[in-house]
């Protein structure tokens, strides 16, 4: 069971990464008098992301759905957040490469392409929407229920059993477990 | 160090050893280290013994005092003390633990309740204070009970009678109950008052009691409310961000946008400032927008934006503006590097103000049009969470059994 100090202090720091995430996308192209600060900050920020997403995962790795074996569950639930995080970092890196590649001459320089800024314009919308999605699920985390068996649990897993396509080879292993526990 | 010549000799009575020990255990002198009294104890004893019981003590006690009682009574009432005594150990075992200074420096009093259980006028001046005890403490009566000792049995300063420190003869240690509690901290022993220890634990109790009511689903309770209070304050925050940058492009430029030159060379401090406010609030005026109408569950988004809930509405608004202003960003830059078209290597060719300015101007009115609209269709229904009710269902439902609870007690 997930303790409650364990959980504020987990949850401050996922917080305090996020709003650094949100200050370096707010300020960056302000604090751009060295190309060695806007490179520092960079740096942190993808840090930031992955330790983030690394978080994230541990904290996935605690759940009960987790220990019980039900990783599909747990991706089903929070899948939007895993790809989104993934696509954010990795949008993240693109722009904070192309950026320093352009400034590192010169920091003051107009570099903007029609490519750099539609690259900017999805690189901030998946910031935001990573800010909300993480948020969310961090938030949604400190849930009791995802940390011991429940009858909520199992109507989760026999929905996501119907919804969810098996492949052959686990249909078959999954009918034969159903089989195996009816006898 | 005064204090040990002062204090006065006090025979023990014939207690059992067991008694005897959880006596002392209870017992500190303030100066006197604790082994000491144990020291003592057998040597009071043998005193008793050798000199025939207490008569020996008793006339050591009355002797400066020079009573009036003749010294033939006491090996007459000697025979029966110890069958007395005996009698009074069953019948009042409390009694065993209060103070025998008391005891031994009044023997009146012992012979008194033998049989007649009237106190004689020649009594000494000790048991006033006893009275005086108990009329002082009776708040603190309960405290002490808790900790195993009778408020009866502490004997303060004012007690100690200048008769009982005349008649001191050797500097002899005798522990007895203190107001106070020894309590180790840092390899010391350090006077604590009791009532204040009991309440310090009686407050360990409670909060070890309150503790695990708070629990993960509370903190992420909090954490979201805290962090919706934080979006209804940029949500007005922004909006009012909007409208006073336009009237300041507006203003600047003069009637019918004449003067862009002008508007340019003020605004270019202010462009990528603002721009970068600009994003900072609106991240989080969407994060809360979408947290609101719980943007994750995308068919209950879609149903409520369908269904034109204004705060599904505001949602859609504040990405709108969002991706507005991101558009923006190339232009804004322009404008923070702006330098007259004479300078060389200027950005700003002669002529190219108006086609740049024009669309960004309108696309900032649109913006602070579409912020203004959004907080004000989220201000209509302050109160609408559906990300709260979702995901802290079964929270959202206890407090409403509360609620009804509370309302139909009252």
């Amino acid at each position: 069971m997930l303790q409650t100090s364990n959980y504020s202090l987990v949850l401050s720091l996922q917080f305090l990464l996020l709003s650094y995430d949100l200050f370096v996308n707010s300020f960056s192209e302000l604090l751009r008098m060295a190309p060695v600060v806007q490179l520092v900050l960079f740096i942190i920020q993808d840090i930031a992301v992955l330790f983030n997403i690394i978080i994230i995962f541990l904290m996935f790795f605690n759940t009960f759905i987790f220990q019980a074996g039900l990783v599909n569950l747990l991706f089903h639930k929070f899948k939007g957040t895993i790809i989104l995080t993934a696509m954010y970092f990795a949008l993240s890196i693109f722009l904070h490469v192309w950026v320093m590649n352009l400034r590192w001459k010169d920091s003051n320089r107009f570099v903007w392409t029609d490519g750099l800024q539609t690259l900017f314009v999805f690189q901030r919308l998946a910031a935001v929407l990573y800010c909300y999605f993480y948020k969310r699920t961090a938030v949604r985390l400190g849930d009791p229920r995802f940390y011991q068996d429940s009858v909520w649990l199992r109507k989760e897993f026999m929905q996501t059993r119907r919804t969810y396509k098996w492949p052959r080879h686990m249909k078959k292993c999954s009918t034969s477990l159903i089989i195996g526990d009816a006898n | 160090m005064g204090r040990k010549q002062v204090r006065p000799p006090r025979a023990l009575p014939p207690v059992p050893r067991i008694l005897g020990s959880l006596f002392f255990s209870f017992c500190f002198i303030d100066d006197i280290p604790l082994s000491r009294p144990k020291k003592k104890k057998p040597r009071t004893k043998t005193m008793l013994a050798s000199a025939s019981s207490e008569g020996l003590v008793q006339t050591a006690v009355h002797r400066p005092s020079e009573s009036s009682e003749p010294p033939t009574k006491e090996p007459i009432e000697h025979p029966e003390g110890p069958v007395q005594r005996r009698q009074r150990k069953t019948r009042l075992p409390h009694e065993l633990e209060t103070a025998f200074t008391q005891k031994t420096s009044s023997p009146s009093l012992l012979r008194n309740e033998n049989g007649i259980n009237v106190e004689p006028a020649e009594e000494p001046i000790i048991p006033k204070p006893r009275r005086k005890t108990k009329k002082t403490q009776p708040a603190e009566l309960h405290y002490a009970n808790e900790l195993g000792v009778e408020d009866e049995d502490i004997i303060t300063d004012e007690q100690r009678s200048p008769e009982q420190q005349s008649v001191f003869t050797a500097p002899t240690g005798i522990s007895q109950p203190v107001g106070k509690v020894f309590v180790e901290k840092n390899r010391r022993f350090q006077a604590t008052d009791r009532s204040e220890l009991i309440k310090t634990t009686e407050n360990i109790e409670m909060s070890v009691d309150l503790k695990p009511s708070w629990t993960t689903r509370d903190v992420a309770l909090s954490v979201h409310r805290a962090f919706r209070m934080v979006g209804l304050f940029s949500h007005g925050f922004l909006a009012g961000c909007a409208v006073w940058n336009i009237i300041v492009i507006y203003v600047l430029a003069g009637d019918q946008l004449s003067n862009l030159s002008n508007l340019l060379q003020q605004y270019k401090t202010l462009a990528y400032p603002f721009q970068s406010l600009l994003y900072l609030l609106l991240a989080l005026s969407t994060v809360s927008a979408f947290d609101r109408i719980d943007f994750a569950k995308t068919s209950v988004a879609i149903r409520n934006f369908l269904a034109l809930d204004p705060t599904a509405f505001a949602s859609f608004l504040y990405f709108t503006a969002l991706i507005l202003s991101l558009s923006q960003q190339m232009t804004s830059d322009r404008i923070h590097l702006y330098t007259p078209s004479s300078v060389n290597g200027s950005l700003w060719a002669a002529g190219i103000e108006e086609q740049v300015l024009q669309p960004w101007i309108m696309v900032n009115l649109v913006v602070a049009v579409l912020v203004g609209l959004s907080w004000l269709f989220l201000s209509y229904r302050p109160g609408v969470d559906l990300s709260e009710e979702l995901m802290f269902s079964s929270d959202v439902e206890e407090y409403s059994d509360k609620d009804k609870g509370i309302k139909a007690s009252s």
